[in-house]
C-alpha cells in the first residue's frame, strides 16, 4: 500500500487527479484497507526543517518519518502557501498543527491516516449548543431524524442511538423534528441544553412520501387516486401471503378467497368489474412489472401503493385499466447500527364446518318421507329405524377427514447502514399444515432477500435479490370431491372396519375419502422463484437524474404427482391408473427500463418535474409434462404395461412468448404547493397484436388544488386542517388476452381416431381475429383529501366513472358457426363507484387509539355486447350478459311461495310436463301469464360481485399493552348455492339431510325455507330443484372479525437493560367471529373470481374456512 | 470521476437499449401451424378428416340416448339430458339441445373446411383425394341426418360460414335437408370403396356399404318403403360389399370380433389410446361399477319373446311371472343383467348377481340388491351388452361401438316389406328368421313365417323384433318417434322389476314418471341460446 501510494504521487497530474478522485470516491474502502496495512505503526517523534518548501514535500517527509498515510488532492495542495518550520522530536499532531497554521487547509487524523481537505469556510460562532435524543412512542431510538432550527440552515441528523447535537444560533429558536412516517414536531429551545422528544407515528401524514409509478411523490402533491398501505397493516397477521393480508385494508381493493386450502390463490380486484375479460390489476414489485405478489414474504413489505385511477395508473399504459399495485420492500436505514428483528408466529387452525348432518335414524325417517312424497316406497322399515337409533351414530365421514393443523410464520431480518450504503437481509419461513388428514399435507415457503443501496457521490446503486421457494403437498384427489363425498354419507355407516380396511357403502361405492387421503398418493409442488433487480441512478446535476433498471423474475416450477391404488372393502378401487406425473415449467421474465428525470423549482414557487422512459418487457415460458399410467404400485417407475399418457407434452408444445416495448412519461407542475397539474402517457407495442394494431397510446391528465393554502382559508387551516381536491381523466389499456390470437392456427390432436389397429391424430384449429387490439378504458376520477384536528382525523373520498370500450370478449358465436372464435373487441361496459377512507388518532395520557375505516362500492353496467345478449348456465345456475344489467347477473325463475293446497296446485301455473305436483312444492311467478312456467318467466335475481366492501381497524395502546382489531366484510352480495347443501338427497348422490334443511315444508310448517322433501326423479323434485330460481339465492353479506391481536411489550427501560430495542409478545386470532345471513356456508365461498367469471356453480363443497388462534413474538436487537 | 460515471451510464444505457430494441414483437407459436403452412401435405390434410371422424358421435350420447326411450331410465343425474327428455320435463334451455346442435355443426364445419381447402394440397393422389372427399361428404351427411331427425328444419349449407352468415342464417325446410343428405350419400357411395378394398390399416373408414346403409336408414325414417327395400337389397345382394350376420349375437359385441362381417359402420376405439368407460355407471356394482346411472325398464324386459316365439302375455307362452327370466329370447341374457344372472368374468368364471331384495347370501354386502333410493339400479336391471372382458379397471374399454350393422338392413327390409304388404315367407326368411336363428331361437314356431296376424300383427312382431335385437344400442328413441308411438310408451310410469309393494302396479317398481306431449315433443325445440343470437331462427310448433 505504501509503495503504491508513492507511485501514485509521481504520475502525471491528469492521472493523479482522476485517481485522487477515485480515492475520495471510495474512501471508506480505502480507509479499511489502509488500516489493515499500517496497523501498529509508530508513535515516534519527528524532526523537520524546511524553508519555503512546497507543502507536498513537507507532507512526504512527515509521512516517511511517521509511517502515517496521507489522503489529499494534489490540486488542493497547490493552493497551499510555502512552509517554513523547524521542529525537533515533536509528535505528529504538533507537526501538523504547526505546518497547517494559516493554510487554507484542514486535516483529520484517524488512526494512522491523515486526511487533508480544504479548510471550512468560517462559520458564525455557535452560541447555543443543544443535544438530545429522539425516540418513537415505544421508546425505540429513531436514527436519521432531521432536526433543524426553524428558519435557519442549522440542523443535524440523529445517530443510531437517536442522539443529536447541534449549535443553535441562540437559545430562543424552535427545533423542528421531522421523519418520514412520523408526525413532525416543533419544540422551542427555551434555553434548554438537552431536548429529548418522542415522535408519534403518523397515520397519513401530508409530508409522507407516496410510491407512484416509476417514482415517489409527496402526498400533498399527489393528484391521482392512490392509496398507500403501510407495513403496519400487514404486520402480525397470520396471513400466509400478501394478498390475504391485503383483504379489507384499502377501499375497493377487493380480495376474494373462495378456497382457503393451503396454497390456493386468492383473487385481487381494484374497483370492481370494468371489463368482461381479465380484471386483475397489474402488480409491480420494486419497480419491476409482473411478479407474483403471493410469493413475497409479508414481513419484507414496506408499503403497497394501490393506483386506482387513470391519473396515477396511465404510466403503465396497456396493462393499467384494472389498476396497479406497487409493492415496495424494506430497505436498511442509513446511519444506523445493525438491527436484528425476529418475528415469530405460531398457531392452530381449527376447521369449521358450518353444516351438520341430522342423526342417522332421523335421516332414515326423512328419506322415507321424501320417497313417499314422490310416490315411491319407503326405504327403511320401522325396525331398521329403531336399530339405527339404538346403535347410535358413527363418526361423520367429514369430521373424520378433518383435523386441527399447525401454522407458523417466522422471520429474521438484519439491517443497517452507514452514510453511503444500507443493507437488509431477511429470511422467512412460513408453514401452513392442511386441515385434511393424511401424510403431511400443507404448504411451506422459504424466503430470502437481500436489498442493498450504495451511493458513490452522484451515483446510486440499488440491488435487490430475493428468492422464494414454496413447497405444497396435497393429496392426489380433488378436495371438493372428497369434502362432498364425505359429507354425503349418513352417520349409519362406518369408515373403517376392525381390520383397518377402508369401507365403501351404498352411498360411496367407489372409494372412501379417508383411504384416498391416507393412502391414495399425493401431488408435490416445488416452486422456485428468483427475483432480481439492479437500479443504477446518476444525478447529472441537482435537477437531472438518469436511471437504468434491469430486473426480472426466473420461475421454475415442478410438480411431481403419484396416484396410488387403494383397494376398498367390500369393493371399490381408487387410483387404478397408478399415475406418476411430472410437470416442469420455467418462466423467464425480463424488464429493462431507462428513465430520465428532471426536477426543478423555478422562482421558488414553480416546481416542475418531468420523467421520460423507455422499457421492454418480455416473457418466455417453457414447460413439459410427462404423465405415465400403470406404473409400479410401490415405486411409481415404469413396468410392464406402463403407458405414456397422450396428454404428455414436450417443451415445444408448452412454449409461449410475449413481448412489450414501451415509451412512457410524466410531467408535473405545481405552484406554491397550492395548484398541481400532472400529465402521464405511455405508448405500448405488444406482440399480442398484429403489426397494424400493435401500438397503443394511453394518456391521462390530472390536477389538484389545495384550497387550504389559499390566504382566505388560513383561518380554516389553523382551526381544522388541510383541504385538497383533485381530479383526473385518462385512457387506460388492457391487453390481458392470450398470445397469437391474430393468427389462425392448426394444431395436432393426438389419438383423435383409430383405423385398423392404429391410432391416428387429428387436426384442430383456432380461428384468428386479425383485427384484435387493446381494450380502452376512459376513466374519470374526482376526490378530496381532508384533514381535521391537526391531522389527527384524515378523510379521503373518491368517485370514479369508467367506460371500457373495445372489450375483448369471445363473440356470441352461434352453434351453426361450428367453432369458437378468439376474443373480439366487441363489448362496452361502464363501472362507477366511490371510496371513503377515514383514519383518526386520539391520544390521551395512557391510551392511544387509532381508528381506521374504509368503505367502497362499485357498480357496473353492460353497455353493449356484440349487440346481443348471452345467458350462460352451469347446472341450475344461469347468468346473463345483457345491456343495462350488471355483468353476469343471475337470472332464473322467481318463487312465489309454495302451493299450499291441491286446488292451488291444479289451478296454478306449473313448468311444462310437471303435472303431478303437490302442496309444499314451489310455486313460481308466471310473468307472461300464459299458465306455463318456462324460460319466458325469468327474472334478474342478483349479482355475485361483492358490493359495499369494508374494513374497520381499531388499534389501542395502553401503557405496555396493545390491541388491534380488524373487521372486514361485504355489505351486499348474492350467492347462488346449489347441491346437497340446498337440496336434500341431491340427485340421490347425497343421502344425508343437514340440520339447516329441517326447515322444510310440512302441513304444520307451511312458511318454510325449503320445499317439501321429494326423492330424486320425481316431478316435485324436478319442479323444486331442477329449475334455477331464487330459491337458490342466498344473502352472502357478512362482517367478519378477521384479525385480533393483543400484545404486551416490555418497557423501553427493561428492553434496553436486556440489550434489546423491542420485545413484544402477543396473541392473535383470525376469523374468530362472522356475522352473516348465510349460516351453513362460509359467505366468502363464491363460484366467481375477481373477473366475475364462474368456473361452475357453487355446489358448497369448499374446503372449510379455518379459525386460527395463536401466539406471536416480535424482538428487535 | 465524471468520465467514470459516464462510462457506467453509457454501459447501462447501451445495455438497456440493447434489451429494449432487439426484442422483436413478431412472435409465432412453436407448437402449431398457421394458415400459410398448413394445407401443404396429404398427411396434414388427412388430420382434418380424422378430426371429422372423431366428431361423428360421442359415447355418452351413444349410451344415454337409450334412456330417452322406453327401454331405459337415467336414474342418477341428467346425463345428456336423457332424464329430462324421457320425462318430458325440459324446455329450450336444456343443455343437451344446445350441445347436440353445436357438436353436429362443429362436425359439419370440419367437413366444410376439409372440402374447401383440400384442393390446395398439390401432389395429392387424385384417387385418394376423391375417396377422402367422399368420406368427408358421408360424415357431413350423417351430421345433417342427425340434426334433421332431432330438430326438423335446420340451417343447411355446404360451405364454411362466416360469423355474419351464421348470425343471420335461417332454417332450411326438412325436405330440402333430406334431399341434400340423400344426394350426398349417393355421391359418396359412388367414390367410396367397398369394405374389402380397404387396406387393413384403413379398417373402420367409411365404405360404399356404409353410405348405402345410412341411406336406407334415412329412407326408413321417412317411411319411403319401396326405396328402403331397393336400398337394402343393394346390400343384401352382396354387390356393394359382402355382409352377413355374425354367427354369435354375444360375440358380435366382443373385442375379439371387431370388424366382423356384420359391421357396416362403427365408431373406432383403441385400448389405452381412445377409450370410454360408460359401463362404470351401468354394470352391476358387484363386478366393479361405482353406481348406476342407467338401467333397463321392465317394459324392455317384457318385450323379449319366450323361446317358443310367443310374447310373455300370449296364451301358452309358458311365462311364469315369479320366475320371469327363463326360456326367454337369448338376446336378453346378452343384453341385460337380471336377478340370478350368471355374470361371465374375463377369465371365464362366473359370478351370480343378486338383485332381488334379501337374496344375496352375503347380507353385509348386497351391492346389487334393489333398494329404493339406493345408488344401484333403480329398476333392478344392469347392462351387459358392450361389456368388454379385456377392459381395464373402471370398465375403461377400447371396444368399437356399432352404428349400423347388417341385422338392421335385414329388419329394415322386413319392416318395409310389411308396410307394403309384401312380408311373405320369402322376405321373412331373408330377414327375421335370420336374426332370430342367429339369436339362438331353435323352435320352429319362433323361426317360421306365420302370416295369420296380417300386416297389423306382423308390424308388431317386426317392431318388437327390432326392439329386442337393437336394445341398448341407441336406436329405440328414433324408432318410437318415427312410429309416432311415443305418446303411448313415454307417458305414465316407467317400471322396474317386481320388487315393489304389491299394491302398486302389481309390484313392479315405479321408476320414473313420464309425460310426452305429441303436440310438441316429436321435434326438439331449437336451442334457446341459438335463437337469442340469431332471431332469424324460427321455433318448432308448441315451443
Amino acid at each position: 500500500m505504501y509503495k503504491n501510494f508513492t507511485a501514485f504521487s509521481r504520475w502525471d497530474s491528469c492521472v493523479k487527479i482522476k485517481i485522487v478522485r477515485m480515492i475520495k470516491l471510495t474512501c471508506i474502502v480505502l480507509f479499511i484497507a489502509v488500516l489493515q496495512v499500517s496497523a501498529g505503526t509508530y508513535a515516534q517523534k519527528l524532526t523537520l526543517r524546511f524553508k519555503d518548501a512546497p507543502m507536498e514535500n513537507v507532507l512526504l517527509d512527515i509521512r516517511q518519518q511517521s509511517g502515517y498515510d496521507f489522503l489529499y488532492s494534489a490540486q488542493l495542495l497547490k493552493k497551499a502557501k510555502p512552509v517554513t518550520m523547524d521542529v525537533k522530536g515533536a509528535s505528529i499532531e504538533q507537526v501538523l498543527k504547526s505546518c497547517m497554521a494559516g493554510q487554507p487547509l484542514s486535516y483529520v487524523i484517524n488512526k494512522n491516516t491523515v486526511t487533508i481537505t480544504a479548510a471550512p469556510a468560517p462559520v458564525a460562532p455557535a452560541v447555543f449548543p443543544v443535544t438530545g435524543r429522539v425516540v418513537d412512542e415505544k421508546g425505540i431510538p429513531l436514527p436519521g431524524v432531521s432536526v433543524k432550527v426553524k428558519g435557519t440552515a442549522t440542523g443535524a441528523m440523529t445517530d443510531a442511538d437517536g442522539k443529536f447535537a447541534l449549535n443553535a444560533p441562540d437559545d430562543q429558536g424552535i427545533l423542528v423534528f421531522s421523519y418520514v412516517g412520523y408526525e413532525s414536531l416543533e419544540k422551542p429551545i427555551n434555553s434548554l441544553k438537552v431536548i429529548n422528544v418522542v415522535l408519534a407515528e403518523s397515520a397519513q401524514s401530508l409530508n409522507d412520501v407516496v410510491v407512484v409509478g416509476y417514482g415517489t411523490q409527496k402526498r400533498t402533491s399527489v393528484t391521482g387516486a392512490v392509496d398507500q398501505i403501510t407495513s403496519a397493516a400487514i404486520e402480525g397477521k397470520p396471513a400466509m401471503n400478501v394478498t390475504q393480508a391485503l383483504q379489507g385494508v384499502s377501499p375497493n381493493l377487493i380480495v376474494q378467497q373462495s378456497n382457503p386450502e393451503p396454497g390456493a390463490g386468492a383473487s385481487l380486484n381494484i374497483r370492481g368489474v370494468g371489463t368482461m375479460g381479465d380484471n386483475s390489476p397489474l402488480v409491480v414489485i420494486d419497480g419491476i412489472v409482473g411478479g407474483d405478489i403471493n410469493l413475497l414474504n409479508p414481513s419484507d413489505i414496506q408499503s403497497v401503493s394501490v393506483l386506482k385511477d387513470a391519473g396515477s395508473a396511465a404510466i403503465y399504459g396497456s396493462r393499467s385499466a384494472n389498476g396497479v399495485i406497487l409493492v415496495t420492500t424494506k430497505q436498511g436505514a442509513k446511519n444506523s447500527s445493525m438491527k436484528i428483528t425476529l418475528n415469530a408466529l405460531a398457531g392452530l387452525q381449527t376447521p369449521h364446518v358450518l353444516y351438520k348432518p341430522v342423526k342417522g335414524y332421523e335421516n332414515a325417517i326423512l328419506r322415507n318421507e321424501a320417497n313417499v312424497n314422490a310416490g315411491q316406497t319407503p326405504i327403511y322399515n320401522a325396525q331398521q329405524i329403531r336399530d339405527f337409533k339404538e346403535r347410535g351414530d358413527e363418526q361423520w365421514f367429514l369430521d373424520a377427514i378433518l383435523q386441527n393443523a399447525l401454522q407458523q410464520n417466522h422471520n429474521l431480518s438484519v439491517s443497517g447502514g452507514n452514510a453511503q450504503s444500507t443493507y437488509l437481509v431477511s429470511i422467512g419461513y412460513a408453514d401452513q399444515r392442511n386441515n385434511l388428514v393424511g401424510p403431511d399435507y400443507g404448504l411451506k415457503r422459504y424466503n430470502y432477500r437481500i436489498n442493498l443501496n450504495n451511493e458513490y457521490g452522484k451515483f446510486k446503486l440499488n440491488s435487490i435479490l430475493s428468492y422464494s421457494k414454496s413447497m405444497i403437498k396435497d393429496h392426489s384427489s380433488n378436495t371438493s370431491t372428497l369434502i362432498v363425498d364425505a359429507g354425503r354419507v349418513p352417520t349409519i355407516f362406518k369408515l373403517k372396519d376392525d381390520q383397518g380396511r377402508y369401507l365403501t357403502n351404498e352411498v360411496l361405492a367407489e372409494f372412501n375419502p379417508l383411504g384416498q387421503l391416507e393412502q391414495g398418493g399425493y401431488r408435490k409442488y416445488d416452486n422456485d422463484n428468483l427475483f432480481g433487480s439492479l437500479t443504477a441512478e446518476y444525478a447529472a446535476t441537482d435537477y437531472l437524474k438518469f436511471r437504468g433498471i434491469f430486473g426480472g423474475t426466473l420461475t421454475s416450477n415442478h410438480l411431481f404427482a403419484r396416484t396410488i391404488q387403494v383397494n376398498y372393502f367390500p369393493q371399490g378401487i381408487s387410483g387404478a391408473d397408478r399415475n406418476t406425473n411430472d410437470e416442469n415449467n420455467k418462466n423467464l421474465f425480463l424488464n429493462t427500463q431507462f428513465i430520465a428525470e428532471f426536477n426543478k423549482t423555478f422562482n421558488k414557487s414553480h416546481a416542475v418535474s418531468v420523467l421520460l422512459g423507455v422499457a421492454n418487457e418480455s416473457a418466455n415460458n417453457e414447460g413439459n409434462r410427462i404423465y405415465r399410467r400403470f406404473t409400479d404400485p410401490e415405486l411409481g417407475t415404469p413396468i410392464t404395461g406402463t403407458v405414456i399418457d397422450p396428454s404428455s407434452q414436450n417443451t415445444n408444445q408448452a412454449t409461449a412468448e410475449s413481448s412489450l416495448n414501451s415509451v412512457f412519461g410524466r410531467a408535473n407542475y405545481s405552484f406554491n404547493d397550492k395548484y398541481y397539474a400532472e400529465a402521464n402517457f405511455r405508448v405500448d407495442g405488444s406482440s399480442k397484436f398484429s403489426r397494424q394494431n400493435r401500438w397503443g397510446f394511453f394518456p391521462a391528465v390530472s390536477a389538484g388544488y389545495r384550497l387550504s393554502q389559499e390566504d382566505f382559508m388560513k383561518d380554516y387551516q389553523s382551526k381544522f386542517g388541510d383541504v385538497k381536491i383533485r381530479g383526473s381523466y385518462g385512457i387506460l389499456g388492457n391487453q390481458n388476452v392470450g398470445n397469437y390470437q391474430f393468427q389462425t392456427t392448426y394444431f395436432n390432436i393426438q389419438n383423435s381416431y383409430a383405423f385398423g389397429d392404429g391410432i391416428v391424430s387429428g387436426t384442430g384449429f383456432n380461428f384468428s381475429n386479425p383485427d384484435i387490439r387493446w381494450e380502452r378504458a376512459a376513466t374519470f376520477n374526482i376526490g378530496a383529501d381532508l384533514t381535521f384536528f391537526k391531522n389527527s382525523l384524515n378523510v379521503s373520498v373518491d368517485y370514479f366513472d369508467k367506460i371500457t370500450r373495445d372489450i375483448l370478449v369471445q363473440p356470441v358465436v352461434p352453434g351453426v358457426f361450428g367453432a369458437s372464435l378468439p376474443d373480439f373487441n366487441s363489448a362496452e361496459m361502464q363501472n362507477r363507484g366511490w371510496e371513503l377512507s377515514v383514519s383518526y388518532r386520539l391520544n390521551t395520557d395512557n391510551f392511544k387509539h387509532v381508528i381506521g375505516l374504509n368503505l367502497g362500492d362499485s357498480k357496473n353496467k353492460v353497455r353493449s355486447y356484440s349487440g346481443r345478449e348471452r345467458i350462460a348456465s352451469s347446472d341450475e345456475m344461469q347468468y346473463i350478459i345483457r345491456e343495462g344489467l350488471p355483468f353476469n347477473s343471475y337470472v332464473g325463475l322467481k318463487t312465489d311461495g309454495y302451493f299450499q293446497t291441491m286446488e292451488e296446485v291444479n289451478n296454478g301455473p306449473k313448468p311444462a310436463g310437471l303435472t303431478n305436483l303437490g302442496p309444499g312444492d314451489i310455486r313460481y311467478v308466471d310473468v307472461n301469464k300464459d299458465g306455463v312456467i318456462d324460460d319466458k318467466d325469468r327474472y334478474v335475481l342478483g349479482n355475485a360481485f361483492p358490493r359495499y366492501t369494508f374494513g374497520f381497524t381499531y388499534a389501542l395502546t395502553y401503557k405496555n399493552f396493545d390491541m388491534n382489531l380488524f373487521i372486514q366484510g361485504v355489505g351486499k352480495r348474492n350467492a347462488f348455492i346449489r347441491g346437497e347443501m340446498v337440496e336434500p338427497y341431491h340427485f340421490n348422490y347425497g343421502q344425508v339431510a343437514y340440520e339447516h334443511q329441517l326447515d322444510y315444508w310440512r302441513p304444520d310448517n307451511t312458511d318454510a325455507r325449503y320445499p317439501r322433501l321429494a326423492a330424486n326423479g320425481s316431478q316435485s323434485n324436478t319442479n323444486n330443484f331442477r329449475k334455477g330460481s331464487d330459491a337458490y339465492i342466498y344473502n352472502a353479506a357478512y362482517a367478519r372479525l378477521k384479525n385480533v391481536q393483543i400484545g404486551y411489550s416490555l418497557s423501553p427501560e427493561l428492553t434496553k437493560k436486556l440489550g434489546m430495542q423491542k420485545f413484544r409478545v402477543y396473541a392473535s386470532g383470525q376469523n374468530l367471529l362472522t356475522l352473516s345471513g348465510l349460516k351453513f356456508l362460509d359467505p366468502e365461498n363464491t363460484e366467481f373470481n375477481g373477473n366475475l367469471s364462474a368456473g361452475g356453480a357453487n355446489s358448497a363443497r369448499a374446503y372449510p374456512t379455518p379459525i386460527y388462534v395463536g401466539m406471536g413474538l416480535d424482538v428487535t436487537f | 470521476m465524471r468520465s467514470l460515471s459516464n462510462k457506467i451510464i453509457l454501459t447501462a444505457a447501451l445495455l438497456s437499449g440493447l434489451f429494449a430494441s432487439c426484442k422483436k414483437l413478431d412472435l409465432v407459436p412453436t407448437d402449431r401451424f398457421t394458415d400459410e403452412n398448413y394445407w401443404t401435405t396429404t398427411e396434414k390434410a388427412s388430420g382434418v378428416l380424422n378430426t371429422a371422424y372423431s366428431q361423428i358421435f360421442n359415447t355418452d350420447r351413444f349410451f344415454y340416448n337409450e334412456a330417452m326411450s322406453d327401454n331405459a331410465y337415467n336414474g342418477r343425474g341428467d346425463n345428456q339430458g336423457a332424464a329430462s327428455l324421457a320425462a318430458g320435463t325440459y324446455d329450450p334451455s336444456l343443455g343437451r339441445l344446445k350441445e347436440e346442435w353445436n357438436d353436429r355443426y362443429s362436425g359439419i364445419k370440419t367437413c366444410n373446411l376439409f372440402l374447401g381447402n383440400v384442393d390446395k394440397v398439390s401432389n395429392m393422389d387424385p384417387t385418394l383425394k376423391a375417396r377422402m372427399k367422399a368420406e368427408t361428404r358421408f360424415i357431413r351427411a350423417f351430421q345433417y341426418f342427425q340434426l334433421m331427425t332431432w330438430y326438423g328444419d335446420v340451417p343447411l349449407f355446404d360451405k364454411d360460414l362466416s360469423l355474419e352468415e351464421a348470425q343471420k342464417i335461417t332454417r332450411t325446410p326438412k325436405a330440402q335437408v333430406l334431399a341434400f343428405v340423400l344426394a350426398e350419400l349417393d355421391a359418396a357411395a359412388a367414390d367410396l370403396p367397398i369394405t374389402s378394398a380397404y387396406a387393413a390399416t384403413d379398417k373402420g373408414r367409411v365404405t360404399k356399404g356404409a353410405a348405402i346403409a345410412l341411406k336406407a336408414r334415412v329412407l326408413l325414417y321417412e317411411g319411403r318403403w319401396q326405396e328402403v327395400i331397393t336400398t337394402c337389397e343393394a346390400l343384401m345382394s352382396g354387390t356393394n360389399g359382402s355382409y352377413s350376420l355374425f354367427p354369435s349375437y354375444e360375440g358380435l359385441f366382443l373385442p375379439a370380433n371387431e370388424h366382423n362381417s356384420e359391421v357396416i359402420l362403427d365408431l373406432q376405439y383403441l385400448p389405452t389410446f381412445r377409450t370410454y368407460g360408460n359401463l362404470f355407471d351401468m354394470a352391476p356394482i358387484s363386478v366393479g361399477a361405482r353406481l348406476n346411472a342407467m338401467s333397463a325398464t321392465q317394459e324392455l324386459v317384457d318385450n323379449y319373446l319366450m323361446m317358443n316365439g310367443k310374447t310373455i302375455r300370449e296364451a301358452g307362452s309358458g311365462y311364469v311371472e315369479s320366475n320371469p327370466y327363463v326360456n326367454r329370447d337369448p338376446r336378453l341374457t346378452n343384453t341385460l343383467v337380471y336377478h340370478n344372472y350368471q355374470w361371465k368374468r374375463a377369465d371365464g368364471s362366473t359370478k351370480t348377481i343378486y338383485i332381488k331384495p334379501g337374496s344375496d347370501p352375503d347380507q353385509s354386502q348386497k351391492l346389487d340388491e334393489y333398494a329404493a333410493g339406493g345408488t344401484n339400479s333403480p329398476t333392478g336391471y344392469y347392462l351387459r351388452k358392450y361389456y368388454d372382458p379385456t377392459s381395464l379397471p373402471n370398465f375403461v374399454s377400447g371396444l368399437n361401438l356399432i352404428l349400423i350393422r347388417y341385422a338392421d338392413i335385414l329388419l329394415m327390409y322386413a319392416e318395409a316389406k310389411n308396410e307394403l304388404g309384401q312380408l311373405d315367407a320369402d322376405a321373412w326368411n331373408k330377414s327375421v328368421r335370420l336374426t332370430r336363428s342367429r339369436a339362438g331361437f331353435t323352435d320352429a314356431a319362433a323361426l317360421d313365417f306365420n302370416g295369420t296376424p296380417g300386416v297389423e300383427g306382423l308390424r308388431t312382431i317386426v317392431r318388437n323384433e327390432r326392439r329386442s335385437e337393437f336394445a341398448m344400442e341407441g336406436l329405440r328413441i328414433f324408432d318410437i318417434r318415427r312410429w309416432r308411438i311415443a305418446e303411448q310408451v313415454l307417458n305414465g310410469w316407467a317400471h322396474g322389476a317386481q320388487y315393489g309393494p304389491a299394491s302398486i302396479d302389481n309390484g313392479y317398481i315405479r321408476a320414473n314418471q313420464r309425460v310426452f306431449d305429441a303436440g310438441k315433443h316429436y321435434l326438439w325445440p331449437i336451442p334457446r341460446d341459438e335463437r337469442a343470437i340469431n332471431p332469424n331462427l324460427s321455433q318448432n310448433p308448441g315451443w
